[in-house]
């Protein structure tokens, strides 16, 4: 009960003090949202053109959602890591029964919460707008869910590396947007170099999107792709459980 | 009593600052003790070394008899320097969040009255006044009711009725058998706040007693202070001079400020009398006579190894003669 007791009161002041950022709101969702409009209904696919977007608009779903499952917990995750360091609540934190791993698990929990609304978003602005089939649909959370613990991991770490805000965003920024393009989102493997492949399997975003796109539309090996996207959730959670600073 | 909190030889370095060296201190329960220091004497890293926080790179920390990592975290209540807890949510909910870390917590709502800002508990923080916030930083630090209380410089940016809010609450959890160890800068609250004091600097503990064993053994003599001018000129320099050899000719010890100031040292009230003649003599007229009896801060400054100067003794709140220029000493 005490533990359960101590993540809920975590896990509302979290959502409750992102709900009241509105800015903060409006932008999660329009970000992936403009993405959507842009990639999926301005440039269109065409597919057997041998250029981007040469494929299905099916292909691209995973990519569409590769934008939240990464950038919202590694920019919301590093900049509140920041902010806790700023105002001296770790330390307050840490004289509390409140341990760092259930503070982490907390944030995962409220950034899973605020990442399945915007899929919802982004799934029925795919299908109004591209016309894209959503395949095995239930297989998506088993995804989702530890590519968010992954991200929101690594955002702990960036918090705790960055010494303000600005410089926890700025990196979140610079390692996300490399990412998000060369993760098998929107560039397929055949488009890179071939030395390039080797660096495109050691993103971890990678084992989302291919291993989503799998298992939502058949192909692959997804559970393979799926055992290594937890495998690196798992230490990414541990690492930014430790991460996490009792002072600053 | 027993002792509650105990720190014996710590010692903790930050690279070659040396942050606290050899120190060694015993908290009993009940016992109230302000640990009083200049910013960067070390106050902040010996609470975080009690707290478990830091770890000490030498010496020995208990902790109501275990060693700080291993205290059971209810029994504690911290308030760290420059706390500010999330700012979107209101002083209840605030509350009620670190209520909700606790298996067993104080009734937020009532904290809110006890603290005073149950009239702003649905206030965001963010629009609280600085001295209502902090005193939500002090009722996160009370939720769980603690035996152990730490709290780092508690009252400042507090308002004059927030910091006797503060003293209350200390005074109250004290009665109840807490231990409370506050740090702070301001020698005044420390007397007020304190069964006894500690006094840091440099990293070290200089000494340690109750206020008044403190002032009486290291404050030195009462005094005087005499304001013979605001702006200062040559001619004007003249009359600080007659007015200190006046001063000297009855007797009494005394040095002059650049700022048109005569302290005159080791002066009994029933002295002040010969002073107040003695310038009427030289026909000097003054701004401001305070006498003035030796406190924790003049204590500190001599423990401390620091010069009493005329600006340090001089509170801001000096009696003045009601017409402003007293030369008849009235």
């Amino acid at each position: 009960m005490s533990r359960i007791g101590r993540l809920r009161s975590e896990f509302g002041v979290a959502w409750r003090s992102f709900l009241r950022r509105r800015t903060a709101v409006f932008f999660t969702f329009l970000f992936p949202t403009i993405l959507v409009v842009i990639f999926g209904a301005l440039v269109r696919t065409d597919p057997g053109s041998g250029g981007l977007f040469a494929e299905s608009p099916a292909y691209y779903v995973p990519g569409y959602l590769a934008v939240v499952v990464l950038f919202t917990p590694l920019s919301r995750m590093s900049s509140e890591v920041a902010r806790h360091r700023e105002g001296n609540r770790f330390e307050k934190l840490a004289t509390t029964p409140l341990r760092r791993w259930e503070w982490l698990a907390a944030h995962v929990a409220v950034n899973v919460a605020i990442v399945s609304l915007a899929t919802a978003l982004i799934l029925g602005l795919v299908v109004a707008l591209t016309g894209a089939p959503l395949g095995d649909l239930w297989t998506l959370p088993l995804f989702v869910v530890p590519g968010i613990v992954a991200f929101c991991g690594v955002g702990t770490i960036l918090g705790r590396v960055t010494d303000s805000r600005d410089g926890a965003v700025a990196a979140s920024n610079t390692i996300g947007l490399p990412l998000l393009f060369l993760s098998n989102t929107f560039v397929t493997p055949s488009q890179l170099p071939g030395w390039f492949q080797p660096i495109v399997n050691l993103s971890p975003l990678t084992y989302f999107a291919r291993g989503a796109r799998d298992a939502m539309y058949g192909g692959g090996h997804p559970w393979i792709d799926l055992g290594v996207l937890v495998a690196f959730a798992v230490v990414a959670f541990v690492v930014g459980a430790v991460a996490i600073p009792e002072t600053d | 009593m027993c002792p509650v909190l105990v720190a014996d030889g710590v010692r903790k370095t930050y690279g070659d600052t040396v942050a606290l060296d050899d120190v060694s201190l015993t908290i009993s329960e009940g016992e109230v003790l302000a640990l009083v220091g200049p910013n960067g004497a070390g106050k902040t890293t010996l609470l975080r070394s009690l707290t478990g926080t830091v770890t000490p790179d030498d010496g020995m920390i208990q902790v109501l008899g275990e060693d700080p990592a291993s205290v059971r975290r209810d029994r504690l209540g911290v308030l760290p320097q420059a706390f500010s807890p999330p700012d979107r949510l209101t002083a209840r909910e605030l509350l009620h969040y670190y209520a909700g870390l606790y298996d067993d917590a104080r009734d937020p709502d009532a904290l809110l009255d006890s603290i005073g800002v149950a009239d702003s508990g649905s206030t965001r923080y963010e629009h609280l006044s600085g001295g209502q916030q902090r005193r939500v930083c002090l009722g996160s630090a009370l939720v769980n009711d603690p035996r152990v209380l730490l709290l780092d410089e508690p009252t400042t940016g507090i308002d004059p009725a927030g910091r006797r809010t503060v003293r209350e609450q200390i005074a109250s959890l004290a009665d109840g058998g807490a231990t409370i160890l506050v740090t702070t800068h301001d020698m005044d609250e420390a007397e007020r706040i304190a069964d006894r004091v500690a006094l840091l600097a440099d990293g070290r503990i200089r000494a340690t007693g109750t206020p008044s064993s403190l002032i009486d053994e290291h404050g030195g003599p009462p005094r005087v202070i005499v304001e013979v001018e605001d702006e200062v000129s040559s001619d004007d320099r003249a009359h600080v001079d007659s007015a200190a050899t006046a001063i000297r000719e009855r007797g009494f010890d005394c040095t002059t400020t650049g700022d048109g100031r005569v302290v005159v040292t080791d002066v009994r009230p029933e002295a002040i009398e010969s002073i107040v003649a003695g310038l009427s003599a030289v026909d000097v007229s003054y701004e401001g006579l305070e006498w003035r009896r030796p406190e924790l801060e003049d204590a500190y400054l001599e423990i401390a190894g620091e010069h009493v100067s005329a600006d340090a003794v001089l509170s801001p709140d000096s009696a003045r003669p009601a017409d402003g220029r007293g030369g008849d000493g009235s």
